[in-house]
């Protein structure tokens, strides 16, 4: 899951950063509206963590703007603003959840999680396929109560393309998925985790899911 | 609680009954004794007449009303009237034929005095009587003259007339009833008048009332209006009003920024070391990372012991715990001393020019004037540009010395000074700049209020903030 912090406090932004890569999230960082914004041009998040507070361009504008060009990320706002009419303003200008600092960490990453589940139509948070079991809260993947080791790539990838079936993704779009945008990774670290990803699944006896279609790029039918 | 309308109604109501019922009793004693007056003044001349036709002769008194078909109300039939002569109060000389068997009260009045009052007549009818002493004409002719050796003497004779008096009754009810109609009618038609006159006067009243009862937390922007024009006994209450919600309005809002920024200043702190210590626990075994955190922690510890340093210090100056304790001290030199210990630890490469005089002694506390002057000093270096100078000057007025901290503020905009004393207040509340918590003018401002000061802000039109200190007592010069 990709995500876009927007945060201008630097230590925060030092630990959420961290928690979050932690959790297997790619996280990209923002110290201020101007900078979120020119991400956003640039990049699709599925989730940006936003602050109101910010210098240059504050976190509503931001959101406005983000709206206004028809982007469908989910924005969880985090700010000190506790006030009903502040969540208001910012729900109501396309937010699709509110936190408030002090927070709990835990919790902003399973509100993380849940908006990632709406996004992608499925509720449970356990994927099964094929008698493959992705538990997205725990992060294991079993088959047949065997545990799949994975790497956090690999498992990014599995999850990412079984909450997509039917979709094909290129190169370029699993790399902007799987990796932040001060990474600098070739489409071979792709091909490498795939063929990884599929060698694992096939110890267990597991079917390898992800189908290659030529010249386009990967899928999970 | 009571209704103004309806507690002026009643009184207003009730006054008028009483008014009104006084000038109807005063009015109708009035009327029925002119009434009165005039029936007895009928009775009299009907006496008077009777009287006239009494005289005296040779052959002795004689009653010519008394003759038939004089005067024949006197006779009987369905309303007699009736009389009684008696000669010095004593002897019965004639009663009228309508009282057969009765007799005519007699009570003796003076002579040529006359006496009016009511009675019940022999019929059993009200009636009215009038008793009048007289000395009656006497008539003698010339021829019967010769033959008398005296003229007759009269003698005092009392005569007493009744009639009815019915029509007076009548008169009297129908007079009666005129006044209480009118007086029923004027009081119904003046309670209509009155209810309604009052509940028009009293409409700026409740229109202010409306407006007044209109107005919550939400709708503190709203003014009284003063309805119908300018009201004279409105116009006091609709400023005092307006003036109340300008204030309590302004009160409000300060109160939200207050809020607002303490939840800023306080909750992103308090949201660091938690998020530090939730995510540090996840990476036990990463030293690196760890000692970063640690050293965030260290940070947001100053950070948060700045804050309640000096709201503590606040607290205690508004408590009146904080007390002056003057000493000389040589100005130039000791903001030289200050601005070192300012700009100690800070980046920024910013110079102060100083322009004190080198002998200028004040007499004010020490470490109180010290912190008021870091603060400015880390204001100035923290908000004006790169390679900005700092000026410092003094002014001497009335063996008084004013002190100026100058420094360009290019972002700083002249509404911005209103709040620049409030706790917490920063133009910028995105933290770039994390040494900065929005209380150091705050504390300037208590402080100086400690050391008797005054503390001005002021934005010129280079965009040059000036904090000007005046009320210093000079020493030596």
């Amino acid at each position: 899951m990709k995500l876009l912090l927007v945060e201008d406090s630097v230590r925060l932004q030092r630990s959420l950063a961290s928690g979050l890569k932690q959790q297997g999230f790619t996280v990209d960082q923002a110290f201020d509206g101007e900078e979120a914004l020119e991400f956003l041009k640039v990049n699709k998040y599925d989730a940006i963590v936003l602050d109101l507070i910010l210098p240059k361009v504050d976190g509503l504008t931001v959101l406005a703007r983000l709206r206004a060009n028809g982007s469908d990320s989910h924005v969880l706002i985090l700010s000190a603003n506790d006030q009903t009419e502040d969540r208001i303003r910012g729900l109501d200008l396309g937010a699709d959840d509110y936190m408030v600092k002090p927070f709990s960490f835990d919790e902003l990453v399973s509100r993380l999680k849940a908006l990632n589940r709406r996004r992608s139509g499925v509720k449970n948070p356990v994927l099964e396929i094929d008698g493959v079991r992705i538990d997205s809260v725990s992060r294991i993947v079993s088959f047949n109560d065997l545990t799949i080791a994975l790497t956090r790539h690999e498992y990014e990838l599995l999850e990412f393309l079984v909450r997509r079936r039917g979709r094909v993704f290129s190169h370029d779009q699993l790399i902007d998925q799987l990796y932040d945008a001060s990474s600098y990774v070739t489409r071979n670290a792709v091909e490498a985790h795939i063929s990884s990803l599929r060698k694992r699944l096939k110890a267990t006896g597991a079917p390898s899911l992800v189908k290659t279609r030529r010249g386009f790029g990967y899928l999970v039918e | 609680m009571y209704s103004i309308r309806t507690k002026l109604n009643v009184s207003i109501i009730s006054t008028l009954i009483v008014v009104l019922s006084f000038t109807a009793v005063f009015l109708h004693t009035r009327i029925k004794n002119h009434v009165v007056e005039v029936y007895d003044s009928a009775l009299y001349d009907k006496s008077q007449a009777l009287i006239s036709l009494t005289e005296l002769d040779e052959e002795g008194l004689e009653f010519d009303f008394a003759e038939d078909g004089v005067m024949t109300e006197f006779l009987g039939g369905d309303s007699p009237e009736y009389y009684q002569l008696w000669e010095n109060g004593e002897r019965l000389l004639i009663k009228s034929p309508s009282l057969g068997e009765s007799d005519l009260p007699y009570t003796g009045t003076a002579e040529k005095k006359h006496r009016t009052a009511d009675i019940l007549l022999p019929d059993g009818r009200n009636g009215r009587l009038i008793e009048i002493n007289f000395m009656p004409r006497v008539e003698v002719d010339e021829e019967d003259m010769a033959g008398l050796s005296e003229l007759p003497q009269p003698k005092l004779i009392t005569l007493v007339l009744a009639r009815e008096r019915v029509s007076l009754n009548k008169t009297l009810f129908a007079i009666r009833f005129t006044i209480i109609a009118v007086i029923i009618t004027v009081l119904m038609v003046s309670t209509l008048l009155i209810w309604y006159l009052i509940g028009r006067g009293l409409i700026p009243l409740s229109s202010l009332a409306q407006q007044v009862s209109g107005i919550d937390e939400s709708s503190l922007h709203a003014r009284v209006q003063n309805e119908g024009g300018q009201i004279e006994e409105i116009a006091p209450i609709q400023y005092q009003l307006n003036h109340l919600l300008e204030r309590l309005q302004s009160a409000f809002e300060r109160e939200k920024r207050f809020s607002s920024n303490v939840a800023h200043e306080l909750r992103t702190p308090m949201s660091e070391l938690r998020t530090l210590a939730e995510v540090g626990q996840m990476v036990p075994d990463d030293p690196k990372q760890i000692s970063a955190f640690f050293t965030d922690v260290g940070e947001i510890s100053r950070q948060m012991e700045n804050i309640v340093t000096t709201l503590l210090e606040l607290t205690r100056s508004e408590a009146g715990l904080l007390r002056s304790d003057p000493e000389d001290i040589e100005l130039s030199r000791f903001c030289d001393g200050v601005w070192m210990q300012a700009v100690n630890g800070m980046d920024a490469c910013k110079q102060l020019v100083r322009q004190i005089p080198a002998d200028l002694i004040v007499s004010t506390d020490r470490e109180k004037l010290g912190m008021i002057l870091k603060n400015l000093f880390i204001n100035a270096v923290s908000y004006s540009p790169e390679q900005a100078e700092i000026q410092l000057s003094t002014e001497l007025q009335n063996n008084q010395v004013m002190l100026s901290v100058k420094n360009i503020a290019s972002d700083l905009k002249p509404e911005d000074l209103v709040y620049m004393k409030d706790r917490f207040w920063r133009k910028d509340k995105a933290k770039g700049d994390q040494n900065h918590s929005g209380l150091g003018l705050t504390l300037v401002e208590a402080l100086a209020r400690i050391l008797q000061l005054d503390v001005h802000l002021s934005l010129d039109n280079n965009n040059v903030f000036i904090v000007t200190i005046s009320g210093f007592h000079v020493v030596a010069n």
